[in-house]
């Protein structure tokens, strides 16, 4: 029962801190960033190479971050920037670049399967039953990037624009707001938080060149569903990711499996605006 | 991608050289000499490819010609492969079974595809959602065949079973080059006819589409549907020829090669999807061995690039190439324009549109409230007001029944309820739009059939000779020279000549209340008076009963019957040209910022 | 085009149009306007809806293509400047219709304006000169204002980023006409202290005539009259008659 809830709070954790970065993404450019799934797993390989070299393994975080928002960076410049009028077409032009850095790594690293050194391991003692300190751990930095986030937004002046440019971009301009830059500025951050969520997952599992790909479309229902909102994303997460725990365990893992994108295709067939107000 | 499935209309004309013709007898003699000049694994190969490029084409239907983004054919390629896969291993092979798992399959991907396209498409979905839920679906299908366990043998698929097993890989090479090609070809001839254009006016402006009177949530289920057969037919038969279903046949990393190859190829032009499943699969089977990391990060590349710089796809560009040194494609013959008798509408009693008590709000924010107005067939009834008034909006509660917050509105007699603006249509509603709303890449000929569908769906093989338009529509289109355009592309069309042919396609549907949202708007003096003239005519002689939002007051002034005032959502004054004119209230409204106004009404 | 200035600054109009031509896509609302407003005048642009007087100020700034003709900014050209540098460079512009972010507190809408490390004090003390009482309510979210106070609120968030050129659209529609006069008088009064050149257009013409020095009739896209306002009430009047 208790390993249950801890089960549904630390994967809705993860979901979180996943789908977070798409959010973003989405709620300021309106795209869907299918190369989520790719700079994920760029954050995957930055851990890996983080410990082959011997760093601490906490040191993965930043290192998948930095890695993540300059690739980024690249891919706004490049490919993203012609494309905000064709949001369709973006979704086809991330999903390629996904392709490509699955490749890339493939190439560099090989196909096959390796692991990443955790860097917590061992149980906690909840209530007279262990549970994995690392996924306890996770909650805790969800939350962080949740909150560091939100005071991102809410606290500094490239929030209060980029909030700006969500709500009226055109009235955001006539402020004098650089929205192109501020485009720039959130898809580097959206993907450092990628290649993070990538970093977080991989003591959990292990890296392979599409780590992933099988994420993005859980990530992306959830997004969906949930708007452009940090706190309906929470919701949708704990809600879905609820679900999803609940009926692998109790049903089926396959089942389990398509829970999430099932319940979110009907949530948004019935009630379009998903878990958002309004 | 739109001038693309254009340009292939004007080579079916092209004389001397039919285009298609060549195509088609080029694919012939290619699949009938394949076995002979190629060798054994090549031509093994090459099966698998010609069954992906039947899949390919379904995915230029949806997407280039109706706008559909769709992941999800590989679900119905994996349900066609499946039922034939299961009944084989669980059931056996007899002529008989082998027929009845190819319906089987054919069915039960309809069957699929009816729910899904009932979730996907309804009134007022996003295309992003669509796209959404196609993803979703082959997902879904996988892990049901993962849980299937034995019966479905779980990841590993199915293998082994019985099938076709005395017919050679040539005789493969053949069927699905055959199958291919009939494929193809059907689907060519449809989207060059009458038919197919609807699926290019649907993606083109959905929305003019529903204010003709076309269910498109329903067309495009149609049509979703109708592919989800043939790929499940492809998928029998490339599992019966290979003896082996797997989940990847139904997954979603098939279902997007399927649209890189589609991209790739050229988006809406039919050739270039079926080149480019053909040519990269078969490509990827040879490289894949020696640099398989490589092959896939140059497709890669090549896709981003194609869909950043040319979003066409490659097949254009060479057409676009050949065009440039060949000839000049001859301009077909217009249809010729026919009048249509009048219909005589049965003596109907009582007001054209009664408007009781509709209200709209936005939240907390009244648009309108309380608004009552009643208008026989034959007047002319202007809205004015000032910015922000409320009068498209009420337009909008009139033309369609979602909009409105409180209040009923009736057509003739028939209460519109909340049907959506096709079924409203239906009922006599014509709406213009402010903005000139019609297709930009079809040509004025086919805009105006597009206007005649709800009377007659067009022929899914030919192209109409002659259109049928009632005298109205056809008045417009001689007093305005547009029947001397009608093979131009509408967006080549100077600004007043969009407004005149909206104007034209709205009264091809024989509304009974035409509703007008600033007809005259960017207009010239000569095309406002030409325009006020023939709504003028309209009223007196169609007894058309015309509502009209308009800033212009002189021209106001000219033509109408009747002005009902609009101010802060309300009714201020509803009276003739004269009261209007001699309100002090209405110089108020204008000049003063309106205070006072609520006192007053 | 070049940025220099064409002419020595004094004798330059704060803005100056030449025979520009633009709209939405092909349907083109403005035809060959030219207009100019000297350094520190009020200029208010008459005319009934749909002649284009909406588009004149997007035009300006930056927000829709010109399909000919050349906007000097104090002898500058800025005829391609996107919007956000026409605002670095001086030029504030109160729209018609959704001016505000409806969502952010007033503090933030007036935050917003102002660029990095501007003076913030001076700003807020322009505010409370002004509208006093928006210092109160600045927590609030400015869709909860009314009507009236959310037109202060603009007004305020122009001035209080000491605007060069400020482009006002209909600001007084549906306004109480107490609320007109304090607008009027805020105009004026801050005009003078600063000296900022303003373009506004109208439809009410006690108000336009009241704050501007001259005026300008725009029909169908083209500037059909104009002139000093000071005894032309009736002139006016004419062109907005029903």
């Amino acid at each position: 029962m208790i390993s249950q809830l801890l089960d549904i709070v630390t994967s809705a954790a993860i979901l979180y801190a996943i789908a977070v970065g798409l959010l973003l993404v989405f709620g300021v450019l309106k795209i869907i960033n299918f190369a989520h799934g790719g700079l994920m797993t760029l954050g995957g390989y930055a851990a890996l190479v983080t410990t082959q070299f011997g760093l601490n393994p906490w040191l993965a975080i930043p290192a998948a971050a930095l890695v993540g928002a300059v690739v980024g960076m690249v891919i706004e410049r490049v490919v993203v920037r012609p494309l905000y009028v064709r949001p369709l077409d973006a979704i086809l032009a991330t999903w390629g670049l996904g392709i490509i850095i699955g490749q890339l790594i493939t190439i560099g690293f090989g196909r096959g399967v390796q692991f990443v050194q955790s860097p917590l391991s061992g149980t906690l003692e909840i209530l007279g039953e262990g549970y994995s300190q690392y996924r306890l751990v996770l909650v805790l930095i969800a939350a962080a990037l949740g909150l560091a986030l939100s005071l991102l937004l809410h606290g500094t002046r490239l929030g209060l624009d980029t909030r700006a440019v969500i709500m009226n971009e055109d009235l955001a301009r006539g402020l004098g707001i650089n929205s192109t830059l501020v485009r720039f500025i959130t898809f580097a951050i959206g993907s450092g938080l990628a290649a993070v969520a990538g970093a977080l997952i991989t003591p959990l599992s292990s890296v392979d060149p599409n780590m992933g790909v099988p994420w993005l479309v859980n990530a992306f229902m959830l997004v969906l569903v949930s708007g452009a909102s940090l706190v309906s994303l929470l919701v949708a997460c704990l809600v879905l990711g609820g679900a999803q725990v609940l009926i692998s365990s109790l049903v089926s893992p396959v089942l389990g499996g398509i829970t999430i994108a099932v319940l979110a295709a009907i949530i948004l067939r019935v009630r379009p605006a998903g878990f958002a107000r309004g | 991608m739109a001038e693309a499935a254009g340009a292939q209309g004007a080579a079916i004309t092209r004389r001397g050289v039919p285009i298609p013709l060549l195509v088609l007898l080029a694919a012939i003699i290619a699949v009938a000499a394949g076995p002979y000049v190629l060798d054994t694994y090549s031509v093994n190969v090459l099966v698998r490819s010609l069954f992906y490029a039947a899949v390919a084409l379904t995915v230029d239907l949806l997407w280039g010609y109706l706008g559909i983004l769709t992941f999800g054919q590989s679900a119905f390629f994996g349900i066609g492969a499946y039922a034939v896969g299961l009944i084989s291993t669980h059931v056996g092979f007899t002529p008989g079974l082998a027929a009845l798992s190819l319906l089987a399959g054919i069915a039960a991907s309809m069957l699929v595809a009816g729910i899904v396209g009932w979730l996907a498409f309804f009134y007022g979905a996003s295309a992003l959602y669509a796209s959404v839920i196609s993803l979703v679906l082959p997902i879904v299908v996988v892990q049901l065949l993962f849980a299937g366990g034995n019966f479905t043998g779980s990841s590993s698929g199915l293998s082994g079973f019985d099938s076709f097993d005395d017919v050679s890989v040539e005789t493969w090479f053949w069927i699905a080059g055959a199958f291919l090609i009939v494929v193809a070809g059907c689907a060519w001839r449809f989207v060059a006819s009458d038919a197919g254009r609807v699926l290019i006016a649907v993606r083109e402006n959905e929305q003019r589409c529903q204010y003709l009177g076309l269910d498109t949530p329903r067309l495009k289920i149609i049509a979703f549907v109708a592919t989800a057969a043939i790929c499940a037919a492809a998928g029998y038969g490339f599992a019966c020829y290979t003896t082996v279903v797997s989940p990847e046949q139904a997954g979603f990393v098939f279902g997007t090669e399927l649209v890189i190859w589609v991209a790739l190829g050229g988006r809406g032009t039919i050739l270039g999807p079926v080149l480019g499943a053909v040519l990269i699969d078969y490509e990827s089977a040879q490289l894949s061995g020696d640099y398989p990391f490589v092959w896939q990060l140059i497709i890669g590349s090549v896709f981003v690039a194609v869909i950043v710089l040319f979003p066409r796809g490659l097949l254009p560009l060479i057409g676009d190439a050949l065009r440039y040194i060949g000839p000049k494609v001859r301009p077909a013959v217009p249809p010729e324009l026919v009048e249509l008798p009048m219909h005589v509408v049965a003596g109907t009693t009582g007001p054209a549109l009664a408007i009781h008590g509709v209200a709209k709000h936005f939240g907390s924010l009244k648009v309108l409230d309380g608004i009552d107005v009643s208008a026989a067939a034959g007047e002319l009834v202007s809205l004015v007001g000032p910015n922000g008034a409320g009068k498209t909006t009420l337009i909008r509660c009139i033309a369609d029944g979602s909009e409105r917050s409180a209040g009923r509105v009736a057509i003739n007699g028939h209460e519109i309820g909340g049907m959506s603006p096709d079924r409203c249509v239906r009922l006599g509603v014509g709406r213009k739009f402010q903005m000139a709303n019609v297709f930009d890449t079809l040509t004025v000929a086919e805009c105006l059939q597009m206007a005649r569908i709800r009377h007659g769906f067009p022929s899914v093989l030919r192209r109409a000779s002659r259109i049928g338009l009632p005298r109205p529509a056809l008045h417009v289109i001689r007093t305005t020279g547009l029947d001397h355009a009608l093979m131009t592309p509408a967006r080549l069309l100077s600004h007043g000549m969009k407004q005149a042919l909206e104007l034209a396609m709205v009264l091809a549907l024989e509304p009974s209340v035409l509703l007008l949202d600033e007809p005259t708007a960017g207009l010239t003096k000569a095309e406002r008076t030409l325009i006020g003239g023939i709504l003028v005519d309209l009223a007196a002689t169609e007894r058309l009963c015309i509502v009209l939002v308009e800033h212009d007051l002189d021209f106001v002034r000219e033509i109408s019957s009747r002005v009902i005032v609009l101010h802060q959502g309300r009714i201020v004054l509803d009276g003739s040209v004269d009261d209007v004119v001699n309100s002090d209230l209405v110089k108020q409204v204008y000049a003063g910022g309106g205070h006072g106004v609520g006192a007053a009404a | 085009m070049t940025d220099a200035p064409m002419v020595d600054a004094p004798m330059v109009d704060a803005l100056a149009i030449r025979d520009m031509s633009a709209g939405y896509g092909e349907a083109i609302v403005l035809r060959n306007l030219s207009l100019r407003v000297p350094r520190t005048d009020i200029v208010a642009v008459l005319g009934k809806n749909g002649m284009g007087k909406s588009t004149l100020l997007k035009s300006i700034m930056g927000y829709l293509p010109k399909a000919t003709g050349a906007i000097a900014l104090d002898g500058h050209d800025v005829t391609q400047v996107p919007p956000h540098r026409m605002a670095r460079r001086g030029v504030s512009y109160i729209a018609q219709e959704k001016a505000l972010f409806q969502d952010l507190t007033v503090e933030e809408n007036i935050r917003l304006a102002l660029a990095r490390g501007s003076d913030r004090a001076a700003a807020m003390a322009t505010v409370e000169r002004c509208f006093p009482f928006l210092l109160k309510r600045l927590r609030q979210q400015a869709g909860t204002l009314s009507g009236g106070e959310q037109k202060m609120l603009l007004v305020a968030r122009a001035l209080a980023v000491r605007a060069r050129l400020l482009l006002i659209d209909e600001i007084t529609e549906g306004l109480q006409p107490s609320v007109v006069t304090t607008l009027a008088q805020v105009i004026r009064d801050e005009r003078a202290r600063f000296g900022t050149t303003i373009l506004l257009i109208e439809q009410n013409i006690g108000f336009a005539l009241e704050v501007a020095d001259r005026y300008a009739v725009l029909d169908r896209g083209e500037i059909v009259d104009g002139g000093p306002t000071a005894g032309a009430t009736a002139r006016v009047a004419g062109y907005l008659s029903v």
